[in-house]
Order: C-alpha cells, then sequence, then structure tokens
C-alpha cells in the first residue's frame, strides 16, 4: 500500500508538474467552461426561462465537457516517446499509475471546477448562499466517480488512433446516470430544498464513485497491456 | 574459475501477434560481463525480442529467468519532452526507490550531461536524449541492460560517449544485450554476436579475434542458410 501510495504521488506530482510548466489542457478547459456558460445563458429565450431553470444542467454541461479536455491528455503525456514504457520498467505496482493518474485529473478537473463555480454564479445570478457546502459536497462526489472512469477509459482509448474522439463516445453513455443524479441534486440546492428529497440521487452518486472506483482500479492493468 | 552463473536464460520463447509468429522459439543466455550482440533483417524480431525480456510485452510461449534487475533503452526515449534532463531522473528514480532518485546527478556527469540537467528534455539534440535515456536506464544500476539501436543518429561525440560507457559496463560485469545494424561502432565492446532471423536465434558465436568484414560475412551466411 505504501508502494502504491509513494508512486502514486511521484506520478501525479509529475503530471501536476507537466501541467503547470505549459497550461495546455488548463486554459482550453477553463476557454470551454467560460465559452459554454455564457453560450447556454445566452440561448434561452428570458422571457420564457428563468436562468435558474437551466443553471443546473449548464454546470454539469460545463464540467463534463471542460474535464473530458484534460482526460483526454492524461495519457497523451506517456505517449509522447513512449514514456509510459518507462514507467512500466520500473518496480512500482501497476496500480498506482491509475492512483497517480486519477489524483492527477482530480486536482485538474477540482481546479477548473473551482474557477469554473463563481464564474456560474456570477452569469446565472444564483443565490446559493447556505447552499455552498451542499453544492461543493454533489460536485466532490460526482467528480470522483466521472474521473475515475474517464482515466480508465482514457488509458484505454490513447494507443487508438482516434483517442481524443473515442474518449467521449465511450465516457458519455457511462455517465448519464451520475450526471442526471447530479444535476438534480444541483437543482435542489440551487432552490433551497432540503437534501433529503434528494437522498436518492446522493446514494447512487455514492454508488457510481464506489463501484467505479473499485472496478478502475481492477481493471486498468488490462488497459497497459499490448 | 568457474564460470559465471547465467543472468538471463531465455529458453524457446515465441511471441504471437494474432496468428503471426514474429519470435518462433528463441533460447540463449546471458552472463555477467557478457555483451551479446543481437544482428538481424529489419523485421526480424529483434525489438520484441527486447520487449519480451523487458516484461513490456508479455511472451506468448516459453520461459524467461532474469537474475537481476533490468534496465532497457530503445529507440524511442521514454522521456518528457516538458521536464528537465534532472526532473526526469529525479522522477523515474523514485519509481525505482529512494536511493535511485539520488543517483540522477551522479548519472547526468557519467553521461556528460551536468551543464544541460536544468534544461528541458525537448530542447535536446538526438545524441543528448540519447545519453539521457541511457542514463535512466542505469538509475537502478541494473544486472542486465537491454540495448536497442543505442547508436542510432548519433554524432561522433556522443558515440564515442555511449560506446565508451557500455564498455565500462560491460568491464564491471553488467550483462549488455544490444539489437544494432552499427556492429563497427561496437567491436570494442560487445563479446559475443546472435543472429536472429525467422523468429529464431539461429546463430550465437563469441566475437573471437574476428573483424568486422568476417563477422559480416559470417552474418550474411548465416541470414542466407535461414
Amino acid at each position: 500500500m505504501r508502494e502504491i501510495l509513494r508512486g502514486a504521488l511521484a506520478i501525479a506530482a509529475k503530471d501536476l508538474a507537466i501541467e503547470w510548466r505549459t497550461k495546455t489542457a488548463f486554459v482550453s478547459s477553463m476557454t470551454f467552461a467560460v465559452l459554454v456558460l455564457a453560450v447556454l445563458f445566452f440561448a434561452r429565450d428570458p422571457t420564457v426561462v428563468g436562468a435558474v431553470d437551466v443553471a443546473p444542467g449548464s454546470l454539469w454541461v460545463t464540467f463534463t465537457f471542460a474535464a473530458m479536455i484534460g482526460l483526454n491528455r492524461a495519457f497523451l503525456l506517456e505517449r509522447e516517446n513512449r514514456a509510459m514504457d518507462g514507467i512500466l520498467l520500473t518496480p512500482v505496482p501497476r496500480a498506482a499509475v491509475f492512483v497517480g493518474k486519477l489524483l492527477a485529473n482530480l486536482v485538474f478537473v477540482g481546479t477548473v471546477e473551482a474557477v469554473s463555480l463563481p464564474l456560474f454564479i456570477l452569469f446565472y445570478d444564483v443565490s446559493i448562499g447556505r447552499g455552498l457546502p451542499a453544492l461543493v459536497l454533489v460536485i466532490a462526489i460526482a467528480t470522483v466517480g466521472f474521473v475515475a472512469l474517464g482515466t480508465l477509459l482514457s488509458a484505454m482509448v490513447v494507443r487508438t488512433r482516434f483517442a481524443e474522439l473515442m474518449l467521449p463516445l465511450l465516457l458519455l453513455p457511462f455517465l448519464v446516470p451520475p450526471i442526471i443524479g447530479a444535476v438534480q441534486v444541483t437543482a435542489s440546492i440551487l432552490a433551497h430544498r432540503p437534501l433529503s428529497e434528494v437522498a436518492g440521487w446522493l446514494k447512487l452518486l455514492t454508488a457510481f464513485d464506489i463501484v467505479f472506483l473499485t472496478v478502475c482500479t481492477l481493471l486498468f492493468e488490462r488497459t497497459l497491456e499490448e | 574459475m568457474p564460470p559465471a552463473e547465467p543472468v538471463l536464460v531465455a529458453r524457446d520463447v515465441v511471441r504471437r501477434f494474432g496468428y503471426r509468429p514474429v519470435l518462433a522459439g528463441v533460447s540463449f543466455t546471458l552472463a555477467p560481463g557478457e555483451a551479446l550482440m543481437l544482428v538481424g533483417p529489419n523485421g526480424a524480431g529483434k525489438t520484441t525480442l527486447l520487449r519480451v525480456l523487458a516484461g513490456l510485452l508479455r511472451a506468448s510461449g516459453g520461459t524467461i529467468e532474469l537474475r537481476g534487475n533490468v534496465g532497457m533503452v530503445a529507440h524511442y526515449s521514454m522521456l518528457y519532452d516538458a521536464l528537465t534532463a534532472r526532473e526526469n531522473l529525479r522522477f523515474f528514480g523514485r519509481l525505482h526507490d529512494g536511493r535511485s532518485a539520488g543517483r540522477a546527478d551522479a548519472l547526468l556527469e557519467v553521461m556528460g550531461l551536468t551543464a544541460v540537467g536544468d534544461q528541458r528534455v525537448g530542447s535536446f539534440s538526438r545524441g543528448m536524449t540519447q545519453r539521457l535515456a541511457i542514463a535512466r536506464a542505469l538509475l537502478s544500476d541494473p544486472d542486465i541492460l537491454l540495448l536497442d539501436e543505442p547508436l542510432t543518429g548519433l554524432d561522433d561525440a556522443s558515440l564515442a560517449k555511449v560506446v565508451d560507457v557500455l564498455g565500462g559496463l560491460r568491464a564491471r560485469g553488467r550483462a549488455l544485450l544490444i539489437a544494432s545494424h552499427q556492429l563497427a561502432e561496437l567491436m570494442g565492446v560487445i563479446t559475443s554476436v546472435g543472429v536472429l532471423a525467422r523468429g529464431r536465434l539461429q546463430a550465437v558465436e563469441p566475437v573471437g579475434g574476428r573483424g568486422v568484414d568476417a563477422i559480416t560475412a559470417r552474418y550474411r551466411e548465416v541470414v542466407r542458410g535461414a
């Protein structure tokens, strides 16, 4: 376990150092997030549909697709010069590679979400008030599951010719249940309703996390085989 | 003095891609201080054999016994362009163990890269990249070093440095398996030559007192008869 953690931290630190230096994925994700928030805001007829009615959907569409840019890049770093072979030649447990990539992706997606959320509140003029901790919690729960799955699928598709096209094709169908759940819970929070009303959706999001964290960790090693 | 125990024993190693056998039963041994040069026509399976021995590809059949740890240098660098030379070595060193990361500076010195240790690998010439790739492979002080075309594309200075380092490793009892077409440059390093053709090691013969012309003539004879 200690070996996994040591390797995972080294891999996550390396990925984040490269992203910090190049900022390729972050700039792309943030530009995309701002554009989507703005386009969806202005796409509605304000006399018919209130901002708060489309806000939950807009937030999760923004998060999902902005995160996809980062997830797509996760293993492209290793495709360059076949650096993954260099990692596999070390005695580091294969699970550490997955955990390291997952940690780096969570930090990346979490940062994009942390920057996008105030923009979202500003654009849609939603009053969150005391619901902010609950909203942050829901974002965290939903993010862990889909980033875990995205990390696994990113590793699977990276050796295909159309990796950047394949990832959304494979990932999005899996994301339908958790994204619907996240939208429902977010809508409830924005409407200042008690979380107990959406307890079922919260359980679904938690179950999604547990199932996909476990399955992805177990399956990851198979994606490294040629 | 009894002959040294081999550090690598390959018996009937088979590797198929689909139904196509690339390695059709390769057997040989490698002892400490031995440097076996693997020659053969393009597509003979040299790279595949090295990748199987390194554990990057699973063998479809046969057995491989390794007594010691393995380092590998391929014709791709396995390095991150966005990181500096020192950061690359420290990263891969951390994945080996804590002590290996501490060897980064010493290996930069050995490979003549100290002055450019803080430059990004993306700005390196082919020769500098290859020297750094060898430093990466030496992080764990491997008993067996697998090298795939280690001299391709190197200028005279880099070539001399790499040949010097390989000769030093062999003198210190490391076992080397080198797939290359550059026999003349490696004559001072290698102790034996193996001819891989049609997926089999057709002959393994000591260099003895033979020169490049004699070995080349023998190689052609073996390939014609395969």
